[in-house]
């Protein structure tokens, strides 16, 4: 078949007039979801416009192999790849990106693709950091809500007391509510005089923080107070995860997580920059996370029957990349000397303005960051960790596709960020996935190389999440499956296997509807890699500020890896200090838990912003000693043992 | 006014070995070579603390070398092809310290020579000579596997010091190594990181760290000198500060990595004086600067730089007893 195909290919340099203009079908199994699109068009692309969701960590450069799908009929051009073996070949396996299509086509989506969104873990771990954030329950920030909804009955005018509407409603709210500086919008203003009027002087007036100065919102009548929520948002860049609160009483009544659909642009957002600026494709990109918040938005609200119109405040942190995304801001500098953002400090905005559904005059606010590399869901993280509070100096690390490193106390804070890559959210490893149904959280290997492992939601395994893949580089090089470099050691004592990739280790055996599941070199080295990327940068700061181990007195490790992550693995394999276990503590997503708080409490803002505005970056590209640090990390667990009495 | 004390002195010292084994030791060598012990830098501290005087091994190779220019085949023109010839010559008329026979007739590229070939190179020259030998493979993981684990079978008990290992190819000859008694060649791309790295894994195999030479890569003068020279120096810095892992003595290639500089060898250059002369101080520049960072072994090829870094050697060491 791949012969006529290539027959095909020969007659592409004689496209005729018709072609030009054909349009073909694409239809994509199992889902049936079909899409026209013209000739020649490329079918990743093809892919993303039915929204089908194929894994692409190249962005469609054709040489990470990952977007693979069977072509069962139709006429289609595959350029060239060595990343298909002849077996592949033969069965019409073609890499999306490298092909076009000539003809209304038939493409099965393999089924290690699926997405399978409804899944997605935000369970356990979403619950353990749901509730009211820390920082507000200790008392740290007093519960003042971004927005909220004051009922105010105002004794109607008279005579003696002659002031206008709109002061009369001012002078009510600011008996409950301290508002020096208020502000009111045109089309509300023309409202005030029938609302009051209407009803009696009764009404509910919804008044939003923006800085210093506090808008009046929405006024209505009548006692709403009951019906305000808001939804806070963690813009990751795999993951985008939201949580309703419900403003009364501050507590969160659902979440909900949805896979980033800008990753069909690449799986890191230094490929998206690229990408969007290569197609000037930047109204997509935010197109598509408004799109992922919006459904959020409205799987929550109906879930709790709420009306969009009762959410009046969203919150957002994320990697600065993202919310430059979000607002559609110049993102394109990120990645590009000298390596800056457009802005740090976003003002409060309309949620509407960027296309979020909620209340049309509802507020969007978004955290505050500090470098290109450091975003708000880094100073999230510090706000929800509270180590800008403490005497004693804690470390904060968050592990996703860049490794964000924190150090520091009440005193100072510096922070860097390594690009660790993808690998502990699932991404470059073989059979890695990101923290949803199926995948492996937790993996033992015995002493005889057996495997024991616990999938999320008891199912058969699909993959190896972040908590998985901790679990099993550390089991490898504890058991002696691998050496401290991380190869395989082949001296005969457990199986290692020969796959496509080279030498292997099987962790789960396959059958005939099930795929096995193995670690590969290649995932070991990804591994390694990432897990040094991460222990240079503590080494950095931690020499840079003549920090000892023992000053440190609590690390807070971040991230979407699983529920069950043991955090003892991460000292074995080298990823964190050697410190005491009971010391290190493991926070989940402290970004949507920072971006609470800051919902939660205009101080806890006014602190975010100082903490961006106090935090020293430090360039570990322009460090001098980064190589070096990084180098004598990529090994298991180091190379100067002596920094990890407990494991060498 | 009396001149300040600057001496440093150091807690760590550099490993002290002895390669080849004499007739009481189990072996056939006639002498044995000692190496390392210093416990300053070059040229610092008391002269009891300069450790033993660095040495020079001669290289002779398995297979008559095509590339070779005129200058440098010309001392050795009619031993070329007879390494054990070549290897008595270096010794008798050069002032050998040691034999580092280069197999280099084994690599696919360059003759593609099997097991036996080499196996034979190495009887002749252990026969040919009674200093110690250094058995050194051709860079080819695959075949030096293959072939390198015969060659030190032939030389088993003889002490000698055969490499090269690397972080990613290192177990199989690691494993001979100690099943042959013998020294081990441990080797890193100018990275000091890498270099403990492989020390680390080789002694996590059980191999001795005494047993171990380090070889960090060598970079001539004017290609990289001042890499291995501030490599060579952190190791030597590393091994008095009391790191075990790099504690272990140096050896760097000299010969081959002089020669293969241009002002080494191109003859059309009259500004650049004669090249009989250029080969053999090019090499002898890149041998004393190397000694002064801390080299324990220095490789080399011309007899006449041979000669010269000798004579250096012996009036920096010369208050050795």
């Amino acid at each position: 078949m791949r012969c006529y195909l290539q027959q095909k290919e020969f007659g592409l340099g004689k496209k005729t007039q018709d072609e030009h203009g054909k349009k073909c079908l694409v239809r994509f199994e199992p889902s049936g979801l079909k899409i026209e699109v013209p000739f020649g068009t490329v079918l990743l692309e093809a892919a993303h416009k039915a929204g089908i969701y194929l894994s692409s960590i190249c962005g469609g450069d054709g040489y990470c192999g990952k977007c693979k799908v069977i072509i069962d009929s139709g006429q289609f051009h595959s350029r060239p790849t060595t990343l298909l073996t002849q077996d592949e070949m033969r069965e019409d396996v073609v890499l999306a990106c490298q092909t076009t299509v000539l003809s209304d086509t038939t493409v099965t989506v393999p089924k290690s693709h699926s997405l399978e969104t409804s899944q997605i873990l935000v369970g356990s771990d979403a619950h353990r950091f749901s509730q009211l954030p820390a920082a507000v329950r200790a008392g740290l920030f007093e519960f003042d809500a971004q927005v909220r909804k004051v009922y105010v009955e105002m004794s109607p005018p008279t005579v003696q007391d002659h002031t206008a509407d709109h002061e009369r409603l001012y002078l009510a709210i600011r008996e409950q509510v301290e508002a020096s500086t208020m502000q009111t919008g045109f089309r509300i203003l023309q409202k005030i005089p029938a609302v009051l009027q209407n009803s009696g002087y009764k009404v509910t007036a919804t008044i939003g923080r923006r800085g210093e100065c506090t808008e009046l919102i929405e006024i209505e009548e009548g006692d709403h107070r009951a019906k305000n929520y808001a939804v806070v948002v963690d813009l990751g860049t795999t993951t985008v995860a939201a949580h309703l609160v419900y403003l009364t009483d501050a507590t969160t009544v659902d979440t909900e997580a949805t896979y980033n659909s800008q990753i069909n642009f690449g799986e890191d957002y230094i490929r998206r920059i690229i990408y969007a600026e290569e197609n000037n494709a930047f109204d997509e990109m935010q197109n598509r996370l408004v799109n992922d918040i919006n459904s959020l938005i409205v799987t929550l609200a109906s879930r709790k029957r709420i009306d969009l119109q009762d959410i009046t405040t969203v919150v957002c942190a994320g990697n600065t990349a993202m919310v430059h995304f979000l607002l559609n801001l110049d993102p394109t500098r990120i990645r590009r000397e000298p390596y800056i953002a457009s802005a740090s400090f976003v003002p409060p905005i309309r949620a509407a303005e960027v296309g979020i559904q909620i209340n049309k005059r509802g507020l969007l606010y978004c955290l505050p960051s500090v470098a290109a590399y450091i975003g708000s869901d880094i100073v999230a993280g510090v706000l929800t960790t509270r180590i800008f509070t403490k005497r004693g100096i804690s470390l904060f690390a968050d592990i996703g596709t860049n490794g964000e490193v924190v150090l520091g106390n009440k005193d100072w804070l510096v922070c860097a960020s390594s690009s660790a890559g993808p690998a502990f959210e699932g991404s470059g490893v073989k059979h890695g996935m990101r923290a949803g149904a199926g995948a492996i959280e937790k993996l033992i290997i015995g002493e005889d190389g057996t495997v024991e492992y616990r999938t999320i939601g008891q199912t058969y395994p699909a993959g190896i999440c972040g908590s998985g893949l901790l679990d099993t580089l550390a089991a490898l090089f504890t058991c002696g499956i691998i050496d401290r470099a991380g190869r395989f050691k082949t001296d005969g004592r457990f199986k290692i296997t020969e796959g496509d990739e080279g030498m292997q280790f099987p962790l789960v055996a396959g059958d005939d509807s099930h795929q096995e599941i193995v670690i590969t070199q290649a995932d070991i080295n990804n591994l390694v890699r990432s897990k040094a990327g991460v222990f240079a940068a503590i080494r950095v700061l931690m020499e840079s500020t003549q920090t000892k181990l023992s000053d440190i007195e609590a690390i807070y490790l971040a991230g979407g890896f699983g529920n069950f992550l043991n955090v003892r693995k991460a000292v074995t394999i080298g990823m964190l200090p050697d410190v005491p276990i009971e010391k290190i503590h493991f926070v989940g997503n402290t970004s949507i838990a920072g971006a609470k708080t800051v919902l939660l409490s205009q101080k806890a803002m006014n602190t975010a912003e100082e903490i961006a505005k106090s935090m020293t970056y430090f360039d570990l590209m322009s460090h001098t000693g980064y190589m070096d640090e990084f180098v004598k990390a990529s090994f298991l667990p180091h190379t100067d043992l002596s920094l990890f009495p407990s494991v060498a | 006014m009396p001149v300040p004390e600057v001496t440093d002195s150091f807690a760590g010292s550099v490993n002290r070995i002895t390669l080849g084994a004499t007739k009481d030791d189990g072996g056939t060598r006639s002498s044995t070579v000692t190496i390392g012990g210093a416990k300053n830098v070059v040229y610092g501290g008391l002269v009891e603390d300069a450790g033993e005087t660095p040495v020079v091994a001669m290289d002779v190779l398995d297979s008559k070398p095509e590339d070779w220019p005129e200058a440098l085949v010309e001392p050795y023109k009619d031993v070329l092809d007879k390494p054990g010839d070549w290897a008595k010559k270096c010794v008798e008329e050069f002032g050998a310290d040691l034999i580092c026979v280069k197999f280099d007739g084994i690599h696919p590229d360059k003759g593609d020579k099997g097991a036996d070939h080499a196996v034979k190179v190495t009887e002749e020259v252990l026969k040919a000579v009674g200093v110690p030998l250094v058995l050194w493979g051709c860079g080819n993981n695959e075949k030096d596997n293959e072939v390198m684990p015969k060659v030190s079978g032939a030389a088993k008990g003889e002490k000698c010091l055969i490499g090269i290992v690397e972080e990613d190819n290192y177990k199989s000859l690691t494993a001979i190594a100690l099943a042959d008694g013998h020294f081990l060649i441990t080797a890193a791309p100018l990275d000091i990181n890498i270099a403990k790295q492989v020390n680390i894994l080789v002694s996590d195999m059980g191999f001795p760290l005494e047993r171990i030479v380090t070889f960090q890569s060598t970079g001539a003068l004017g290609y990289g000198i001042e890499y291995a020279y501030s490599i060579q120096e952190r190791q030597r810095l590393a091994a008095l500060s009391g790191d075990k892992m790099m504690a272990m003595p140096v050896i760097c290639d000299v010969g081959y990595e002089s020669w293969r500089a241009k002002e080494a060898k191109m003859e059309d250059a009259p500004g650049w004086g004669a090249v009989a002369d250029r080969g053999p101080m090019w090499e002898t520049a890149t041998a004393t600067c190397l000694l002064q960072a801390g080299a324990d072994i220095i490789r080399m090829r011309h007899p006449r730089a041979v000669a010269t870094v000798k004579r250096f050697i012996s009036k920096v060491w010369k208050n050795k007893g």
